[in-house]
């Protein structure tokens, strides 16, 4: 049996929800001051129906709420009759049917009502329709052929027929309480560096790991919150470092290698006397993998290794290049490194369709190395044209010019008035004596000579 | 009396698990193409028989412009477009990402890795200081860091090690066991890890060297319309197991917007 408790304007829904999370953890909470309790199991501990539904009201009371209780087979009877009567309603299972029938049309509106008080409140369409048939009450829409209904009214009208006799659209799903992840050590004694860390963290991390899994649920963002205490001993400070996950995961010995590696690049300036470890949970990952797909590195892999890649070559250096739209030579930006996203798969048939490089012809694309600082030469030039390029960078040999073309004249960002991030200049392409080829660019506003790549 | 000699080695050698060395005991030709990493050029594709062993460390060797990078950034563009992950060890900083993606790099799927942004050898303030983590050495040293975590992290179907601009003497400084210990990390696994250098350096049993020799292409007769039309490459195919020899040439185009 269910229990429907309805609670008067102005009520506190958390006041309402934590008296019904009194009786039983099964609550559906079904509007902003309505709430349904499953009473399976309870007639042991509090006796029956009706004693419960006056228990209800009587907790309810004593935290300062009116409510009304309906007691009924479904759900959807209890919820009905507790908008239409006061006080306690009891009905035994079976006898919703004859209970609902003299209710109004109009009750059905309840289940269209928004479930949070800021939704707009939208009228139920179907109403004035039922009304023009006649239809007054719940038991005069309980009663048309059912067939009859579906043929003029659809599915819609299907539901909205059972509804009214009283029968339930599917299961109670019980709301879950806001659950905190969070798992917290307070130390004897301080201790100073990663190493006895990583145990700490590892002795925090293993029961927040099988909290999530117990939960189905994944971390998207690790917080590691260290509690400092100075060499003074009295002041205390809190080293709190956020690490955002690309993917939900829960695996313990991934979160805390990250953990460690961003403690790595970012140590505490002091000894730790307390670790508090708290995640952001999300619902857990579902993987369907694919037989045509070469598989690909998991999340939990590629996470470790790009924090090992960043804490060995530093941020940013590491990750997916982009081009940019510009014309500014060498422009790119970088960005984090998912090839698992927006991919297609070739035999999902999927419509997500990402751009692929054209497969071209196939004959590959001369490639450049370009300095990303470049290089200062002294370059002469004859009628125009350099003849000979050589520059103080040992490795390059620099020599006479054998073959050359240009210039081509290049400016762009000269509106922004910023020297770093403007330029004007001539290109050349030139072959060396010494076999290379090189790209040698002149700065036309102050005529020095600069080695931009090699064709190679 | 020569062959007792020789099964009474090869014996000795099998009970100590030192048969690997043998020549008996060779692995059987890649005949599988799920085995091998083509480059996406037909001929030579042909000439390796198929493309770069997975699970072997293979080189690319050659001077300065002799196409190292367009081979290597080729096989990385052949890589991703088949849909599977490269990256890229880029110990120098040298990648132009505008002409790969031009060369058809599926940039989403190229994990780089940059190195420091200094000179092939050193500038004037790194040759003033002793500090060799500084310099190119300790590029080289992060480089191979780098190259053994994507390694052991699996998935990537074609990892390339450029160390094209690495001075000749940092890189006789490296340990030849550095490499031993790379093959050993690959084996088994469906990665092909592909060295750039001038010089060969790892000399693979399993692997293939390229050796490369290139010039580069120019188009037009006179100097208002001259430009580089790309650039005609020798690729000498070396396997030290004498399986997958043999010469070609690759045109390669120059893919300029200007």
């Amino acid at each position: 049996m269910f229990a429907a408790v309805y609670a008067a304007e102005g009520s506190s829904f958390e006041t309402l929800l934590a008296v019904a999370r009194d009786f039983s953890p099964r609550v559906d909470a079904c509007g902003a001051r309505e709430v349904i309790v499953d009473l399976d199991g309870l007639t042991r501990l509090f006796g029956d129906a009706k004693t419960i539904a006056g228990e209800l009201r009587r907790t309810a009371a004593d935290r300062g709420l009116r409510v009304r209780v309906a007691v009924a087979g479904t759900r959807t009877a209890a919820r009905l009759l507790a908008h239409d009567r006061a006080g306690i309603t009891i009905v035994e299972p079976g006898d919703e049917p004859a209970a609902l029938e003299c209710l109004r049309l109009e009750l059905l509106e309840i289940f269209h009502e928004p479930h949070e008080p800021h939704e707009p409140h939208k009228p139920f369409e179907p109403i004035p329709t039922l009304r023009r048939w006649g239809l007054r009450t719940l038991g005069d829409l309980a009663r048309l052929p059912g067939d009859e209904v579906a043929a003029r009214l659809g599915q819609p009208g299907v539901a909205w027929q059972r509804l009214a006799r009283g029968e339930d659209p599917g299961p109670l799903v019980p709301s879950v309480p806001d659950e905190r992840f969070e798992q917290a050590l307070d130390l004897e004694w301080p201790i100073d560096g990663l190493e006895p860390l990583s145990f700490v963290l590892a002795r925090l991390l293993e029961p927040l790991s099988a909290h999530l899994e117990r939960r189905d649920r994944g971390a998207a963002v690790l917080h590691v919150r260290l509690h400092l205490v100075k060499r003074d001993g009295v002041t205390r400070e809190v080293h709190e470092r956020s690490l955002q996950l690309p993917a939900p995961m829960r695996d313990a010995r991934t979160l805390r290698t990250l953990a460690l590696l961003d403690l790595e690049s970012h140590p505490p300036a002091a000894a730790i006397d307390r670790v508090v470890v708290a995640v952001d949970p999300t619902p857990g990952r579902v993987v369907q993998f694919s037989l045509l797909a070469r598989p690909l590195p998991s999340p939990e892999q590629l996470s470790t290794l790009m924090a090992r890649l960043t804490a060995l070559m530093g941020e940013d250096r590491c990750g997916a290049a982009v081009t940019v739209d510009s014309w500014q030579p060498g422009a790119f930006e970088m960005r984090r490194f998912s090839p698992g996203s927006g991919i297609r798969d070739p035999g999902s048939g999927g419509s997500e369709v990402r751009r692929i490089p054209d497969p071209g012809s196939r004959i590959p694309a001369v490639a450049i190395r370009r300095f990303r600082f470049p290089v200062a030469a002294r370059v002469t030039v004859d009628r125009g044209t350099p003849i000979r390029v050589t520059s103080d960078r040992r490795g390059l040999n620099g020599g006479k010019v054998e073959a050359h073309a240009g210039p081509w004249r290049a400016s762009g960002g000269w509106w922004i008035h910023d020297r770093v991030t403007s330029w004007e200049r001539d290109e050349w392409d030139v072959t060396l004596s010494d076999g290379a080829t090189y790209r040698v660019f002149r700065e036309r506003d102050t005529d020095a000579w600069f080695i931009e790549g090699v064709v190679d | 009396m020569a062959n007792h000699a020789r099964a009474d080695i090869e014996t000795a050698l099998r009970a100590r698990k030192l048969d690997r060395t043998l020549t008996t005991a060779l692995p059987r030709e890649h005949r599988d193409e799920a085995a091998l990493v083509a480059m996406d050029v037909p001929a030579l594709d042909a000439c390796l028989r198929g493309g770069l062993p997975r699970g072997q460390l293979s080189e690319i060797a050659g001077p300065s412009s002799s196409g190292r990078t367009t081979l290597a950034v080729q096989a990385i563009a052949a890589s991703t477009r088949r849909g599977e992950i490269a990256a890229l060890v880029d110990t120098f900083d040298r990648l132009d990402v505008a002409s790969a993606a031009a060369a058809g790099v599926d940039l989403d799927r190229l994990l780089w890795i940059r190195g420091q942004s200094w000179g092939p050898a050193s500038d004037f303030a790194l040759r003033a200081t002793s500090d060799r983590s500084a310099g190119p050495d300790g590029a080289i040293n992060r480089a191979l860091k780098a190259l053994n975590l994507v390694l052991q992290a699996r998935g990537f179907a074609c990892v390339v090690l450029d160390l094209a601009d690495a001075p000749p003497a940092a890189l006789k400084r490296i340990p030849f066991t550095t490499w031993l210990r790379v093959q050993r990390v690959i084996e088994g696994s469906d990665t092909a890890c592909l060295l750039v250098a001038p010089q060969p350096l790892a000399r693979s049993a399993g692997g293939l060297t390229l050796l490369l020799a290139g010039r580069a292409r120019w188009a037009g007769d006179a100097d208002r319309n001259r430009h580089l039309a790309g650039a005609d490459v020798t690729v000498r195919v070396v396997s030290p197991r004498r399986r997958v020899d043999g010469e070609v040439s690759v045109r390669a185009t120059a893919n300029d917007s200007r």
